[in-house]
């Protein structure tokens, strides 16, 4: 199995005047294309903070991180701008969909920004595609507000499936879901990992946690366990 | 090519999605685009009205007048005034090289009187070279000749408004008149010329040869003008010498002391042209002073509309979007906003200038140059003031971004 996410002593120091905030210290952890990682951990321990580095929206201060082979701890922005185009999909908490926007375009965004691959289909069938793989193609012209907070969550997964990624992060995406609704989140994640997707999420309930294959567990901005799910 | 599509649909909505919002943004653009397209409109009308009257003029014309210039303080004679003579005419005639048609002018007053009825007019007298110099039609009829001038022969030429107020439908080719005692002959019709610059009727006018006026008519032998055109415009200067010279000799005057000075009407109405053109050039840049004062009104908006929309922003960034994208996106909406505003402008203006023209009687001229000129200015405005917007838009740190309540 090859590595899709290599970091090696990798640290995020945020500097507010005086004082600095260890986000992540020296953080070694390697993750194989297809896996399915949760990561647990107090609020505030720096789960965010290493999704957002794997993500390539932030950078971290020190190490090394590779992502599919490729390093990317110093690139520049519009490098790492194309690589989340390309590579990773982004699930959030707050589903962060654009208002007053069908479900349809907020599912194409991502089309216009990717540059360096181009896929066969086009933008609208593409985007059709993913809303039915997250069972919302009756739900196509409906906007945000007309959604549940469920519906609405499987909009944004269908946003980050769009450009076919290889990487699906998540943080904290049942935060704001009842445990049902959370329940079927978490079967479309099963499914698109058994399409070979490997996801990423963050997650502060135990029984979400369980339907990852490896949970990791951040204390103050170390990887104090790792250890594989037994089902 | 489909990236711009894409930001020009998503620009579109957002515009519209604010309509109370965009209007009031864009008002400043619609009135700016509208100010300037109608002052130039407005200028360009009046400068056309000025060349008009160049042309109605003839454009080599040069006007001798009796008395000297006042320009060295020095009052003349009240002879001065009566220093013109027909002999000054051959001898123009004769010496000057630049000239191509040189016309004495005298000019009585009277009533012009035929069919029953009395109309008190202007009578000028000249030689045929006026009809040449003025630029002068025949509707009807012929000018009369050059035998008619050595024979003071009672015909005359009339304008279009004595023909129609006392002759009416009938044509007044070869009815007689009389002007004070004396009986004459139409022999021509002038075509219309309309009002002159100062508001005169250049129609209602009687042109009979210069020695008719002079020895059955006014009675006495000085000319109120010499009137002469120069061979082309680019020797006006060379004429006015020469007609100075000539005259000077004839007139026996000694150093500056000139009893007569030769005007250059289109100087004089050049000076017109550019007044009127240096005030078209202030007034329009008054205008795109307010063109200018839209655009900061677009920039305010387009940066609160960038506070607004951060979260927007991160997302996008989120989703792969690159600095560049998140510019082009919001420059792209301010050029938007401003070219509709232009494009409204542009119908204000339209609109504008058929109203001045219908109830001021204001000239107005409305090329596709000024129109096209606006319209590229007020996109302009929308990329010089939507730049700064734009550019914090795209610095955003997409994780702060994100993070934005
Ligand atoms: N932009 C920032 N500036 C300063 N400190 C930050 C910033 N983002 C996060 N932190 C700090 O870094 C630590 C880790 O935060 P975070 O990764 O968001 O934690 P978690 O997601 O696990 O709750 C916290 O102490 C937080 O206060
Ligand atoms: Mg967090």
């Amino acid at each position: 199995m090859s590595s899709i996410i290599q970091m090696h002593r990798l640290s995020k120091v945020y500097s507010l005047g005086e004082s600095q905030v260890h986000a992540l210290r020296s953080v070694d952890l390697t993750i194989h294309q297809g896996e399915f990682v949760a990561i647990m951990g107090p609020s505030g321990s720096g789960k965010s903070t290493l999704m957002n580095i794997i993500g390539c929206l932030d950078q971290p201060t020190a190490g090394e991180y590779h992502l599919q082979g490729q390093r990317v701890d110093r690139m520049r922005r519009s490098e790492l701008a194309d690589i989340r185009a390309a590579t990773i999909g982004f699930v959030f908490q707050g589903f962060n969909l654009l208002s007053r926007t069908s479900a349809l375009e907020n599912v194409e965004i991502p089309t216009q920004y990717l540059r360096r691959r181009k896929l066969t289909e086009s933008p609208r069938s593409r985007a059709i595609e993913a809303l039915q793989r997250v069972g919302l193609q009756d739900r196509m012209h409906h906007v945000p507000s007309q959604l549940s907070g469920g519906q609405q969550q499987r909009v944004a997964i269908a946003r980050s499936l769009v450009n076919q990624p290889s990487l699906l992060l998540a943080d904290e995406p049942t935060g704001n879901l009842d445990s049902t609704t959370s329940e079927e989140i978490m079967d479309v994640f099963h499914n698109l990992n058994a399409q070979g997707i490997t996801v990423v999420m963050v997650t502060h309930e135990q029984d979400i946690a369980q339907h990852a294959k490896r949970i990791l567990v951040v204390r103050d901005g170390i990887i104090v366990s790792d250890t594989a799910v037994v089902k | 090519m489909k990236f711009l599509l894409t930001t020009l649909r998503t620009a579109l909505r957002n515009i519209l999605r604010n309509r109370m919002r965009t209007l009031l943004t864009m008002l400043g653009i619609i009135i700016g685009v509208a100010a300037v397209i109608i002052m130039v409109s407005v200028g360009k009308g009046a400068e056309a009205d000025i060349n008009q009257r160049i042309g109605a003029l003839g454009s080599n014309v040069l006007m001798v007048r009796p008395g000297g210039s006042s320009s060295h303080g020095v009052r003349l004679g009240a002879d001065s005034w009566q220093s013109l003579k027909l002999k000054d005419i051959d001898a123009l005639k004769k010496h000057c090289t630049q000239i191509a048609a040189v016309s004495g002018l005298v000019r009585a007053n009277g009533q012009f009187v035929a069919n029953g009825t009395n109309w008190p007019t202007n009578m000028e007298g000249a030689n045929v070279e006026y009809f040449e110099i003025r630029q002068l039609k025949l509707s009807s009829g012929s000018f009369f000749t050059e035998r008619d001038v050595r024979t003071s022969r009672k015909v005359a030429v009339i304008g279009a408004t004595i023909a129609q107020e006392v002759f009416g439908d009938s044509d007044p080719v070869g009815q007689q008149f009389r002007f004070g005692k004396q009986p004459m002959t139409v022999v021509g019709v002038l075509a219309s010329r309309g009002q002159s610059g100062m508001g005169g009727d250049q129609d209602d006018i009687v042109i009979a040869p210069i020695t008719t006026v002079f020895f059955r008519i006014a009675g006495d032998s000085h000319l109120n003008q010499i009137i002469a055109s120069a061979n082309s415009r680019e020797v006006m200067a060379a004429a006015q010498e020469e007609m100075t010279t000539v005259l000077r000799k004839e007139h026996k005057v000694r150093g500056e002391n000139d009893d007569f000075s030769i005007r250059n009407q289109s100087d004089i109405l050049e000076a017109a042209t550019s007044m009127s053109r240096t005030l078209t050039m202030l007034l329009s840049a008054i205008a795109a002073v307010s063109l200018l004062v839209g655009g900061i009104g677009i920039m305010n908006i387009m940066l609160v509309s960038v506070t607004e929309r951060t979260r927007e922003i991160g997302i996008r960034m989120a989703l792969g979007a690159r600095g560049i994208d998140i510019l082009l996106q919001f420059l792209i909406e301010a050029v938007v906003l401003c070219s509709l505003g232009g494009l409204a402008g542009i119908a204000l203006a339209l609109s504008a200038c058929k109203v001045l023209e219908q109830t001021v009687g204001m000239n107005t001229i409305l090329d596709i140059t000024t129109i096209l000129f606006a319209f590229g200015f007020s996109a302009m405005v929308g990329v010089f003031f939507g730049f700064y917007p734009a550019r914090k838009a795209a610095g955003l740190n997409p994780i702060d971004a994100l993070r934005y309540e």
